[in-house]
């Protein structure tokens, strides 16, 4: 499985790299009002809009807007779109076995997390607005 | 009224008497023819009429006479109010006329005796006064002297200390004089030394100038290297921004290769390559940072090491300006000083000069003070003999107020008209 590793809240987390659209930078995300912390605004890329998310902040409680140029990674499944912004991106990896979504795996004697887009949008979903 | 002397009347008597012996003898004659007896009566007649006429005759001198004599009495005992009665033109008139103008002279002797007295009386009083007023007045002029003696010893003995102590001030002044002269001479060294000093402290900013100018000129190429190491962190901000797309891109397209399948496999493997290559041009290009971060500290270093030297000299330089300027105002000053030291030692000679003057002048007051000191001796024991002789002349006065006392009395046992 090819699997995109990123690191936040320092951690190391994986995504499948299905799910990723494109990895952006130079963007500046527009604020929007009545949301929770964690969410940095929305950005307009090649006609769609994204939900860009502080990743250092939904999983943690250290930001991770603290780089100079921070990477914006473009996540697109079931008609969802969401951007999240880690602490540093690690790349690609193929990964050989899978146990689901909280399956463990090695990299560098540290353990990587893998989670779903939908995961985030569930953690995001129930954050409370303006928290 | 016509003058009748004593004898005339003796004589007119007589024949009075004569007459009336003869008619007494021719009327005893007549009554009688008896020679004898008519001879008795006018004997008788004639004695009895002698006795009569002789009587009253001597009756009129006596009584006058008595008269003078109880006035004369009177004057004797010093009453010279009394008046004598002038009844006739005899010789007593002339006695009496006498006796009246020696009691009228004695009358205005003894008014201007009276007069005189009083005047003496009120001269000896006056002179008692006056006197008195001399005796005070010579006292005072003793108190005076006395103290115009003590005044001439001590101002004897104050010119003395003074002129002692202007003998000693003369004697430092010389000694001012000569440290004067030696000042001078020093103020003279200092002068020379000091425009040494200035010419040592010019030289030195000449010098500190040419370094200032070679410390710049040897500056500049470390300044363009700044410069050039600057333009060589631009480049490496545009490498570092370089590889970071190139890492973008290569990352994107192994995410298209992934997507693609099978088909993509190939590309994704060409993309991790160039990734790989740009993450390692990214940190050649971050080690290439540290060492141009590196040279560029050294460079900023050297900079301010040169900017602090460049600071330093500039210092140095304003310091030994400032010492130029010092050195300046030493010269400027000392050339005062030397020529104030100068006037000083002139000024100083010439109070010396005066002040030998002065202290002549102080002996001659001091020979003056003695003068004065022995004239008011000389007036002090003049004033004791004056007082001497005063008080000779209070005796006098005395002496001549008691004989003035003395004639006021016998002049108070005469008494004139209107006593």
């Amino acid at each position: 499985m090819e699997c995109f590793i990123f690191e936040a809240a320092k951690k190391y987390l994986g995504i499948e790299a299905q799910y990723i659209y494109r990895i952006a930078d130079d963007v500046k995300p527009a604020p929007v009002p009545l949301v929770p912390d964690c969410h940095v605004g929305i950005i307009y890329h090649r006609g769609d809009l994204f939900d860009v998310i502080d990743a250092g902040k939904l999983l943690g409680k250290e930001s991770s807007l603290s780089q100079a140029t921070p990477y914006v990674i473009l996540l697109q499944w079931e008609q969802r779109k969401l951007g999240l912004i880690p602490d540093r991106i690690v790349g690609l990896k193929w990964l050989d076995e899978t146990e689901g979504a909280e399956t463990l795996f090695g990299q560098d004697g540290q353990t990587i997390q893998m989670i779903t887009p939908m995961d985030l949008w569930d953690m995001l979903t129930k954050l409370p607005y303006g928290s | 009224m016509n003058r009748t002397s004593i004898k005339n009347k003796l004589i007119l008597s007589f024949l009075s008497l004569l007459l009336i012996v003869m008619v007494a003898v021719g009327v005893a004659q007549e009554i009688t023819e008896n020679v004898i007896t008519a001879l008795a009566v006018s004997a008788a007649f004639a004695l009895a009429a002698g006795i009569f006429f002789g009587s009253i005759f001597s009756k009129s001198i006596v009584t006058r006479l008595t008269s003078l004599s109880s006035v004369a009495t009177e004057v004797s005992h010093g009453d010279l109010s009394k008046n004598i009665p002038l009844l006739s033109r005899d010789e007593i008139r002339d006695l009496e006329d006498v006796f009246a103008v020696m009691v009228k002279d004695l009358r205005t002797i003894i008014s201007e005796i009276k007069s005189v007295s009083e005047q003496i009386e009120n001269t000896g009083k006056d002179l008692s006064m006056q006197i008195a007023n001399v005796l005070t007045s010579s006292r005072e002029i003793d108190h005076s002297a006395m103290a115009i003696a003590k005044g001439s010893e001590k101002q004897s003995l104050i010119v003395q200390k003074t002129s002692l102590i202007v003998e000693k001030s003369v004697e430092q002044m010389d000694e001012a004089a000569r440290q004067s002269i030696q000042t001078a001479s020093k103020a003279d060294d200092a002068l020379r030394k000091t425009e040494a000093g200035e010419t040592n402290a010019r030289e030195t900013l000449n010098y500190l100038e040419d370094v200032l100018k070679q410390l710049a000129q040897n500056a500049q190429p470390i300044v363009r290297l700044s410069g050039k190491v600057e333009k060589i962190k631009m480049v490496m901000n545009v490498m570092e921004e370089l590889s970071q797309k190139t890492d973008l891109l290569s990352l994107n397209a192994s995410i298209e290769a992934t997507r693609a399948g099978e088909m993509g496999k190939g590309f994704a493997l060409v993309a991790n390559e160039i990734r790989s290559m740009a993450e390692n041009s990214r940190n050649s290009s971050q080690e290439i940072r540290g060492i141009v971060d590196d040279i560029f500290r050294d460079n900023e270093a050297v900079i301010a090491a040169l900017k602090k030297s460049e600071d330093d000299i500039n210092k140095g330089r304003s310091v030994i300006r400032g010492v130029v300027g010092t050195f300046g105002e030493m010269l400027a000053g000392v050339k005062e000083i030397a020529a104030e030291v100068k006037s000083v030692g002139d000024v100083t000679r010439s109070q010396v000069r005066e002040m030998r003057g002065l202290i002549s002048q102080f002996q001659e007051l001091s020979r003056l003070a003695n003068e004065n000191f022995v004239s008011t001796q000389k007036t002090t024991i003049g004033t004791k003999n004056q007082e001497g002789q005063i008080q000779k002349i209070v005796k006098a006065a005395k002496s001549l107020n008691a004989l003035s006392q003395k004639m006021a009395e016998s002049q108070r046992r005469f008494r004139l008209h209107g006593d």
